[in-house]
């Protein structure tokens, strides 16, 4: 979803601030190096880290985005968790959609990784799926911007 | 004084979220499917307990998790499987396994107890950590409400997909009103007890997104859908979580 959302708002997906958190940079994404400073802190845990990440990101992008970012930052504690606590694999076009950054961004290597395989075809026009779908979000992204 | 009215922020609380944490509190509170009121609570509070367990953090720091053998620090008001339930998805959930479900059954739990423990503490974890990255105090748990269970079987149920038996996606989507009829994986995850289901959604379209928001790449939020996605993401890996 980041890559598709980057996409959508005419931009290449730089991805590796999943890997690297906040040494990767803002990423092309405003405000990118202190929300994900910010993710790191409150998972992470100490107190004093994190008071200065929240200050930051309320300092740069305000109170409304600091809210947003920590219920956010809530909501995909939840999430891994239901993953993780009932062995869902992957959907097969999700797989399909991020084979390539999945690897290199060293997701397959997790512990908690499930098999999936999408199939021989899915993965032989993988790439030409992901280039149509990265082509067509940029798209519609523009007609939206237009018409707003 | 009401749960959640956060006097201590300086930071103005969208009255959205204050509604869904209010709903999930009163949710966790009453009867469940499988579970009373009193043993739902019990869950929340295991699922705090389980920060600070001795055993929790000697198994974190284990090759592996299932090397270790003890008693997690808990409150007594869960079955000695369920303890461990809670306390492993809170502390360590990137290395269960389908042997360690299996193994919980084995010691007398139901699979849909498991699920709607589950639920419980996946909710009182996404709340305490938006408290905590907000730098808030905790909320008080709730009083547990009395009354029983439903014990109303979910039906359409597909098994050998995941660890836990789920509705068809149809069926899921259908409930959820998803085009296509296809609901991911990640929202059936729950749906062996459909309360669940709903309690994620209602929690979710406040702290993330709509089920109809996430189809749009627009943001109703003072965050863009990149810089949500980007927190999304790096929390993800940070709980190594492979979906």
């Amino acid at each position: 979803m980041l890559r598709a959302s980057i996409a959508y708002n005419g931009q290449e997906a730089d991805l590796q601030g999943i890997a690297d958190g906040a040494k990767a940079g803002d990423q092309g994404i405003v405000y990118g190096e202190k929300l994900t400073a910010f993710a790191d802190a409150a998972v992470a845990g100490d107190p004093a880290t994190l008071a200065s990440a929240r200050d930051a990101l309320r300092d740069a992008a305000g109170s409304e985005a600091l809210v947003d970012a920590a219920a956010v930052l809530g909501n995909f504690e939840r999430m891994v968790r239901i993953a993780d606590g009932t062995g869902i694999p992957l959907d097969e076009v999700v797989h399909t959609m991020s084979g390539d950054f999945r690897e290199g961004l060293g997701i397959d290597s997790y512990r908690s990784r499930r098999e999936v395989d999408a199939g021989p075809l899915a993965r032989a026009f993988a790439p030409v799926l992901r280039r149509v779908a990265s082509l067509g979000l940029g798209l519609a992204g523009r007609l939206t911007r237009r018409s707003d | 004084m009401a749960p959640f009215s956060f006097e201590a922020s300086v930071d103005p609380i969208r009255p959205d979220l204050v509604e869904a944490y209010r709903r999930a509190w009163n949710h966790i509170a009453g009867p469940g499917t499988w579970l009373t009121g009193a043993e739902r609570v019990a869950v929340a509070d295991e699922t705090r307990r389980a920060r600070d367990c001795a055993l929790c953090r000697e198994r974190k720091e284990a090759l592996s998790p299932f090397a270790v053998e003890g008693d997690h620090d808990h409150g007594g008001g869960l079955s000695e499987p369920l303890v461990d339930a809670v306390h492993r998805v809170t502390t360590d959930a990137a290395r269960l396994s389908e042997r360690w479900v299996r193994g919980l059954l084995e010691q007398g739990t139901t699979i849909e107890r498991y699920v709607e423990t589950l639920g419980v503490t996946v909710l009182v974890i996404s709340i305490d950590r938006f408290c905590h990255a907000m730098g808030l105090p905790e909320e008080p748990l709730p009083q547990a409400l009395s009354g029983t269970p439903t014990e109303e079987p979910a039906q359409d149920l597909v098994e050998g997909e995941a660890w836990v038996p789920m509705q068809s996606k149809e069926r899921v989507a259908r409930a959820l009103g998803l085009p296509m009829g296809q609901a991911p994986y990640v929202v059936r995850a729950l749906s062996l007890v459909p309360a669940e289901v709903e309690a994620w959604q209602s929690l979710s379209a406040a702290q993330y997104l709509s089920i109809e928001r996430m189809r749009s790449f627009d943001s109703p939020r003072a965050i863009d859908r990149s810089q949500i996605e980007l927190v999304a993401g790096r929390v993800s890996a940070l709980n190594e979580c492979f979906y």
